[in-house]
């Protein structure tokens, strides 16, 4: 047995390992309550029955939602920030729009520090980057020692045109090191994000500022106390961009790993679609408060260049996740004798009405419940136990004012909640010009098999696939995933402007930095390769497409303005519904991603086939507003092959599966459900 | 209504969601395939699904001015003509000032929607055309007839059975300045459109016509409901508030009244402003039918803002206007720059019901679009260049916050500001400030949200066009709240040949030339007696309101 290629998923409440035995080529799953003093001792509850040692691990990695939370519940370090005298408001006017056009009293976004914290900073450069104003070290000197004096935790500094020309910058922290020691935190802008827009990039240092040292502490805990119980591999660090880094370079640039514990799951899509031979997924993870959205185009998950976080922007390569406020949370109402359901969560406490906690309004758990769709002892693996009485109380209330019996209610609520999440999925992809008929929906995260064929019948797709370990898959995600690292160059010319052979070198000079930067990582040389590309976009845009390069010499080549215009084309076209070819492009960033292949767990093929028939039993359920016979069946009884028709409910330990009439369920041979319609 | 048999409430909230997420996939689609920025990052566009009878069943939310006017263009074309000119396959455009109520560049484009041979509603969406061939690029700031402002069209077939009409098409696209990208968001129009009529007709399909109007009906009432309890919350009465915009941009000496007027009876609110300003010879003048979309913004901001809109929406209201006042203007009164009126009129909405809705309104804002235009030729490029962009201003407070700092006004919707790094790299230009402006905000209990200064140097000859409005009627505080300080506009301070104005059209800066914008705050509200002194501290020490003004205005420090 071994070694094995572990993840792990701490949750607030679970955590969630996933172990590839390398040797004998076979997944496990492990659950354990998470243990907030000491996380380790929560992990290896969870490996315990998999994995007897640490010292058994080949390789690790983790995804951590440290920095999102210090974020969200607003518990990051007080930061001090330095910016450029004449520009220092920049972080707070935040460009201005106002994004909720009907509220007269509308607020921006809360900055992460107030504008008495922020120390302006003489010292300029033009456009170009040449200094026309020398850096005004004194205010620096002085703002080091108003950092020892207030209990600042961290320092941000971001300085206009600072992508162009870091000198100031890099003084800075020379003089705040001097006087304030190395220890300290110090997140440069053009370190953070070496892009041009000095909101953007500032936000970003300050997000890293803020979260960093919570992160930091983290990660390091983390790793010396798996250390000390045996581990001899290094830990590795899920990115928001889908990649992953050793965790001594994430504590480096924590920012990159704000976003890495839903990532997981959309990485699972794109390893899913290579082993299903299915290239385009649309990737569902509900929960019991929020609803995620992700697409997999052509195999590879859609990211963006830049993300924003409770409105305030980051400019670094992220998974495109859309949360939607759905969930088994969501609260039914009514509001001028209709009914509504959600966007208002009942969340984790009181929870929904039959956790028994004091929740009074009905949910869309409670309404799965009421219809026989959740089985009451088996709801988050047996977790959890749900109470049927005060589900019904509170939907017989709503039922009463609308004149619907309870199971008009229960079954009201689940379509109205199935139509809404469908149709939010609809508009994400056709504003991405996609059509979702042509589909394949991958369902998992506790909630998700529960409601994923209702979506897919109110949008028209055929084929539902619910992968293995529906509830663990984010951790499973992690498991497919390689070393990535971004560099990014400003690089702004509009096209017939463009110097061929400066672009060629300086791809050169950033391919050098990316390949240097992977031996740091561990990556064994015949395993690191670059990829380049470059964000073009038409004069007068604003957001640009990131544009593949083939070779660091493809500038070389007499028809390169031609050859990339026509890829920006094509690009535009897919992505926008029509290009312009011939009208004048500009060049505004130069990108370069080092990947490493450490090796992945191969996709298991199960041996063994459905010779006997597989365990079942027969429960009521409702569908169509009548109670039907329905098939109950133990996910872990079926073999590949295993075929039965809806209506079904297959149990798991981490999640539940919903089959109406009208479907057909097959077990296949990489231990996923797949669903399809009957009709087609 | 009343006769039917009550129809699943189930249903209805599906329906209720199914319009509404059609009108989003329709905007969606209208911004990705449009060509222009304008359309695609700032979202000057508006899409709606109506019924047969023309009134609104979704919409997208869009941008505020296009509130609830796309069914004027669809009733006009109908009265023009008659119903039977409704045909399958057909598609519709419209831009005349007139009837659509803005300005030529704003484009409606619609049809109908039939399944099996029935007319059962229309889509439309409307949208900022770049250029319609105005006497300048992209529209006049001293426009005096609608002759100069461009092409001028009443309701045209675009298309007809399925087929493009090439003669209407072409004579567009020889009109306008910028004929492919114009034509392209017409087409991004057109499939938007089209779009919408393929979801119409498959929820008339899933669902049978019976019970979409069933359910129409009571998605119409439930709205009728939520904003009848809200205006039954108002007690009756007369309510009046009246401001000046600066003047109309050719006679720079007359300022122009706006005066409202609204009577709550009941459940009913009408808006009166006929006691407004005459139209005027600059372009200051719109429509009826964009008067009636304002006072529903102002409407809505205060009754409605969390209810999408649909045609049960506005239903207790009525609006008054006169015809050849400013707000009713008749042809040829020059309508480009003919959002700065109604901005007022929106922001003296909440002025006028203060008295009765307290805990929902708020201080005025700085109120208009503050457009800084330059234009020039850029030697390190040697390109032409030119710039449009408007400049942030203050909020005002309300009960319980003060105002925010630094915003867009209302009418340009979630426009963003142009980085620094963005406008020196592009535009031969330095940005030597950008801050709040200290002071700005008016005092209050809560305090007014600060304007912006943003200085410029030119760094080569060039010339600079500007709009700055407010500066007789800048923005007023409510309940004891001050008034904010105007905008100001300073061209080469400290200099033998500073001057100070508002306006200019194509005024010549040389290189080294600075000027100096100074945008106004938001209305404070409430007794600045009142104002928590811990609260003015920490104003100073952020550097919002000087210790001056600490210790003058709130006797703190």
């Amino acid at each position: 047995m071994g070694p094995y290629r572990v993840s792990m998923d701490i949750g607030g409440t679970f955590t969630d390992v996933v172990a590839y035995d390398e040797s004998g080529g076979v997944f496990h799953a492990g659950k354990s309550s998470t243990t907030p003093e000491d996380l380790t001792e929560g992990v290896l509850n969870a490996l315990g029955s998999i994995v007897r040692s640490p010292s058994d691990i080949s390789f690790m990695v983790h995804g951590t939602t440290q920095g999102l939370n210090a974020l969200l519940e607003r518990r990051g370090v007080k930061v001090l920030l330095l910016a450029t005298a004449g520009a220092s408001d920049t972080y707070h006017i935040a460009r201005g729009p106002r994004t909720r056009l009907y509220d007269l009293h509308f607020r921006k976004p809360e900055p992460l520090l107030p504008l008495r914290d922020i120390v302006p900073v003489g010292g300029r450069f033009s456009a170009e980057g040449v200094e026309l104003e020398p850096l005004e070290e004194a205010a620096v000197r002085a703002a080091a020692k108003r950092f020892a004096n207030e209990g600042f935790g961290a320092i941000a500094v971001g300085y206009l045109f600072s992508y162009k020309n870091p000198a100031h910058e890099l003084r800075t922290r020379e003089i705040l090191v001097e006087e304030l020691g190395a220890d300290i935190t110090i997140s440069l802008s053009h370190e953070a994000a070496k892009e041009w827009r000095e909101y953007e990039r500032t936000s970003s240092a300050v997000i890293e500022a803020y979260t960093g040292p919570v992160v930091r502490r983290y990660l390091s805990r983390l790793e010396q106390s798996l250390d000390e119980q045996g581990l001899t591999v290094p830990l590795h660090v899920m990115q928001s961009s889908g990649g992953i880094l050793t965790a001594e370079s994430a504590q480096k640039r924590p920012l990159q790993t704000l976003l890495s514990g839903p990532v997981g799951g959309t990485m699972g899509g794109a390893a899913l679609a290579k082993a299903l031979g299915t290239p385009n997924l649309i990737c569902v993870d509900m929960g019991g408060t929020s609803f995620d959205v992700s697409l997999v185009v052509d195999g590879e998950p859609v990211v963006s260049p830049e993300a924003s976080l409770e409105g305030l922007p980051m400019l670094m390569s992220v998974v495109d996740i859309h949360t939607i406020g759905a969930g088994g949370g969501s609260i039914a109402w009514i509001e001028a004798e209709g009914l509504r359901v959600g966007p208002q969560s009942a969340g984790a406490d009181p929870g929904p009405a039959c956790y028994g906690r004091g929740g009074e309004q009905p949910t869309v758990t409670d309404a799965n419940l009421a219809l026989g769709r959740v089985d009451a002892d088996w709801f988050a693996g047996g977790h959890l136990s749900l109470d049927l009485e005060p589900a019904k109380t509170a939907l017989a209330a709503l039922g009463h004012k609308l004149g619907l019996d309870v199971i008009q209610t229960a079954e009201g609520i689940c379509d109205v909640a199935n139509a809404k999440m469908a149709q939010a999925i609809r508009t994400i992809t056709v504003s991405r010009g996609i059509e979702p008929r042509e589909f394949t929906l991958v369902a998992f995260g506790g909630a998700g098999p529960m409601h994923a064929v209702f979506l897919a019948e109110e949008l028209g797709i055929s084929e539902v696939v619910v992968p293995r370990f529906p509830g663990a898959f984010s951790a499973w995600g992690m498991l497919q995933t390689e070393i990535r690292k971004d560099f990014s160059e400003p690089y702004f010319f509009v096209d017939e402007d463009l110097d061929r052979a400066d672009m060629a070198a300086q791809f050169t000079a950033m391919d050098r930095t990316a390949m240097e930067s992977l031996a740091g990582e561990g990556v064994p040389e015949h395993s690191r390769r670059t990829a380049h590309a470059v964000d073009i976009r038409y004069v007068e845009q604003e957001y640009t497409l990131t544009v593949p390069v083939l070779e660091v010499d493809e500038p070389l080549r007499e028809d390169f303005l031609e050859v990339i215009s026509k890829r920006f084309a094509e690009q535009h076209e897919s992505r926008y519904g029509h290009a312009n070819l011939g009208a004048p492009v500009e060049f505004v960033t130069l990108r370069t991603i080092a990947l490493g292949d450490l090796g992945q767990a191969e996709t298991e093929r199960i041996a063994a086939t459905a010779g006997e028939d597989f365990p079942r039993e027969i429960r009521t359920v409702v569908f169509d507003r009548t109670e039907r016979d329905t098939l109950l069946v133990r996910r872990d009884d079926l073999l590949p092959g295993h075929t039965f028709d809806g209506p079904a409910i297959v149990l798991e330990g981490t999640a539940t599966t919903v089959v109406p009439p009208g479907h057909q369920v097959t077990a296949d041979d990489i231990g996923s459900l797949v669903i399809r319609s009957k009709e087609q | 209504m009343s006769n039917q048999k009550p129809i699943d409430p189930v249903v209805v909230e599906i329906i209720r969601n199914a319009l509404k997420s059609s009108a989003d996939d329709m905007n969606a689609i209208l911004i990705r395939s449009a060509y222009t920025p304008l359309i695609y990052e700032c979202g000057d566009c508006v899409v709606a699904l109506l019924d047969d009878q023309h009134q609104v069943l979704g919409q997208s939310a869009g941008l505020p001015i296009f509130l609830g006017n796309l069914e004027t263009c669809t009733k006009a074309t109908e009265e023009r003509f008659g119903r039977e000119v409704w045909q399958p396959g057909d598609v519709w455009i419209l831009n005349d000032s007139y009837l659509g109520g803005t300005h030529l560049n704003d484009v409606t484009i619609f049809g109908p929607v039939f399944v099996d041979g029935e007319l059962v509603g229309f889509t439309a969406s409307r949208a900022h055309w770049i250029d319609v061939g105005s006497k300048d690029p992209g529209g006049s700031m001293d426009s005096t007839s609608i002759f100069q402002e461009g092409l001028r069209l009443g309701p045209q077939k675009l298309v007809e059975g399925g087929r493009e009409v090439h003669q209407v098409i072409d004579t567009i696209s020889t009109n306008v300045r910028f004929p492919y990208p114009t034509m392209g968001d017409m087409r991004g129009m057109i499939a938007c459109i089209t779009m919408g009529q393929q979801r119409l007709e498959e929820i008339v399909r899933r669902w049978g016509l019976e019970t979409l109007r069933a359910a129409r009906d009571e998605i119409f009432a439930q709205t009728e409901r939520l904003e009848r309890e809200v205006i039954r919350g108002i007690p009756d009465g007369i309510y009046t508030a009246e401001g000046f915009l600066d003047n109309d941009g050719v006679d720079l000496d007359t300022p122009i009244p706006v005066k409202l007027k609204i009577t709550v009876s009941g459940e009913d609110i009408e808006f009166d402003v006929t006691e407004s300003a005459d139209q005027t010879v600059g372009p200051v003048n719109c429509g009826t039918s964009q008067t009636v979309s304002a006072c529903r913004v102002g409407y809505k901001l205060l009754v409605s803002p969390d209810v999408p809109g649909n045609g049960g929406s506005f239903r207790p209201m009525t609006v008054q206007v006169r015809e050849g006042s400013v707000f009713g203007a008749q042809a040829p009164a020059a309508c480009q720059w003919y959002f700065s009126h109604l901005g007022l009129l929106i922001d003296l909405v909440a002025k006028a019901l203060a008295p009765a809705l307290p805990d929902k309104v708020a201080g005025a804002s700085h109120g208009d679009s503050m457009i800084v235009l330059v234009a020039g030729r850029d030697p390190r490029t040697e390109r032409d260049y030119v710039s449009l962009e408007a400049t942030l201003g203050g909020w005002g407070a309300w009960e319980g916050s003060d105002g925010e700092s630094a915003l867009i006004n209302n009418v340009n919707g979630s426009l963003k500001d142009i980085p620094t790094e963005v406008f020196e790299t592009r535009f031969p230009f330095r940005i030597t400030e950008y801050g709040f402006r200290p002071n700005s905000g008016g005092a209050g209990k809560w305090r007014g949200g600060n304007g912006v200064i943003r200085e410029y140097e030119a760094l080569e000859d060039c010339t600079v066009s500007l709009w700055f409005e407010r500066s007789i009627t800048p923005a007023w505080g409510l309940f004891g709240g001050a008034g904010a300080t105007p905008p100001e506009v300073i061209v080469n301070p400290g200099r033998p040949d500073e001057r100070r104005l508002l306006k200019c059209n194509g005024l010549r800066l040389r290189n080294g030339d600075v000027f100096r914008c100074h945008t106004g705050g938001g209305g404070g509200f409430g007794d600045p007696g009142e104002r928590d002194p811990e609260a003015v501290r920490i104003d100073v020490l952020d550097g919002q309101v000087s210790a001056a003004a600490a210790r003058e205005v709130y006797s703190v420090g």
